[in-house]
């Protein structure tokens, strides 16, 4: 859920964009990281862990933990809670290991 | 590629690194200041809460108006803004190599002043690691950074201060809180206010207690509570974890500087004698990076750190050095023997330690 009416620091959230996540669209504020946006959306499954399969999310926010992975406009293993949302972006959980190999990874 | 020169090298645009930024660049010192975010102050800009403890001369403010404070006072100096950038290692002629994410460049810098601050720890149980679960600083800045409520109902593993103030901004953007879960068998916060704050709004801390198991398909739903020999199970839909912090060291490892342990200081800190300086002769350190303390301490040894690093430059007369150092090493020990006497008698003693490197050239995370 978007905090509209902050209790100390006002209504911050004004200017609407549109993320998609899975192809689904979603409302995000431009002020936002990617990963919030998302949770703001009740989407909190970014992504699944390689070994063992299992769920994995936002932990940090700080770009620390490395747990918020996520394909972002082609680009495989983005931290999303470092990523500010731009309109357009198209958002894919990272349930593979990452395409590190090609010519748009400059190989 | 020829490398960018440049006086200070400042890693870090927080309380510490922009404090270092004032001391040098108002003494004439060509500054460049590098930070991954985008924005100056770091985690100050989250903090909605009065900071206690600041030095004397600042009025008793939050902290996101102590981030909006320090970049000000730093507008009327020519510094070199990398904001957006990482350092991401260090070439063999000691240049140092920075990314804006698409290419690499190299910046040559006569002294470098790390500030990188903190990181905060993880608390393990059965399933910690189901979207949902995050540190108490991730759902702080959730709420106060990117505006988005991180859960409807919570519980918090840990009582520090820092989760009773988070507890309560949580609490008025409408998360309900459905107890602070501590192991111990007393609160770990000193604020005694704040804690009768938390319990007279309803939410119940449990001493002797802990997480026994997460549960939930995709994210976490319901969390086991064990108190004793009592179990029960709460359902919620974010778990705060608040496991203290630790010192960033990336940066440190990479130049070869030397650790010691310092339980009080958050584990492993640099090696740094009383002018703030690792031995790498070069290189200094401020803030967090120097030992975990409250945002006061962090401004001091940000200043410290700056002065210091005049002198080494001789952008300071030798009196004026001696007659700040004195008075801020009088202000840090005021500020850390009010608030947490433990980190003031483990600075010394990390201090005292300089001559002698538990570790050397060693990679230990």
């Amino acid at each position: 859920m978007h905090i509209k009416h902050h209790p100390v620091l006002g209504e911050q959230l004004q200017k609407t964009i549109t993320i998609y996540f899975n192809d689904l669209p979603y409302t995000a504020y431009e002020q936002q990281t990617v990963a919030a946006a998302l949770m703001a959306n009740g989407i909190k499954r970014l992504g699944s862990s390689r070994n063992l399969v299992q769920p994995r999310g936002l932990f940090c926010t700080k770009g620390r933990c490395c747990s918020c992975y996520a394909t972002i406009n082609g680009e495989d293993h983005v931290r999303t809670c470092q990523t500010m949302v731009e309109d357009g972006m198209k958002i894919y959980p990272n349930d593979e290991d990452p395409e590190v190999r090609g010519e748009c990874c400059g190989d | 590629m020829n490398a960018v020169e440049t006086d200070v090298l400042i890693i870090g645009a927080g309380p510490a690194g922009l404090a270092a930024a004032f001391e040098t660049a108002s003494r004439g010192l060509q500054v460049t200041l590098v930070d991954e975010s985008k924005s100056m102050g770091g985690q100050l800009v989250q903090q909605t809460q009065v900071l206690s403890s600041l030095p004397s001369i600042y009025q008793p403010m939050c902290g996101f108006e102590l981030a909006a404070h320090l970049s000000r006072q730093l507008e009327d100096f020519e510094i070199r803004y990398l904001l957006g950038h990482r350092v991401i290692g260090f070439y063999k002629d000691g240049s140092v190599g920075i990314t804006d994410e698409k290419n690499v460049f190299p910046l040559r810098a006569k002294k470098t002043i790390v500030a990188t601050g903190a990181s905060e720890n993880a608390i393990a149980f059965p399933k910690w690691t189901l979207p949902g679960v995050m540190t108490i600083g991730a759902a702080q800045t959730l709420m106060n950074r990117n505006f988005v409520q991180p859960g409807k109902n919570a519980v918090i593993v840990g009582s520090s201060d820092f989760a009773m103030d988070v507890a309560l901004q949580l609490s008025k953007v409408g998360v309900r809180i459905r107890g602070i879960v501590e192991k111990n068998t007393g609160v770990k916060a000193n604020g005694t206010e704040k804690v009768e704050q938390v319990r007279k709004i309803g939410i119940p801390i449990l001493l002797n207690s802990s997480i026994k198991e997460a549960r939930g398909i995709g994210a976490v739903s319901e969390v086991d509570i064990q108190q004793g020999e009592d179990i029960w199970t709460e359902k919620v839909d974010l778990v705060c974890v608040d496991g203290g912090r630790s010192p960033i060291l990336d940066i440190f490892y990479q130049l070869g500087c030397s650790f010691g342990h310092q339980e009080e200081l958050g584990g492993w800190v640099p090696q740094y004698n009383n002018d703030f300086q690792t031995d790498c002769e070069n290189v200094f350190l401020a803030g967090n990076a120097a030992g975990i303390s409250t945002q006061g301490a962090l401004l001091v040894t940000g200043m410290l750190a700056g002065i210091n690093v005049c002198a080494a430059l001789g952008a300071i007369s030798k009196e004026a050095v001696e007659e700040g150092k004195q008075s801020l090493w009088k202000e840090l020990e005021s500020i850390e023997t009010r608030s947490n006497l433990k980190v003031w008698q483990a600075r010394n003693q990390h201090i005292e330690k300089f001559a002698h490197p538990v570790l050397k050239d060693q990679f230990i995370s």
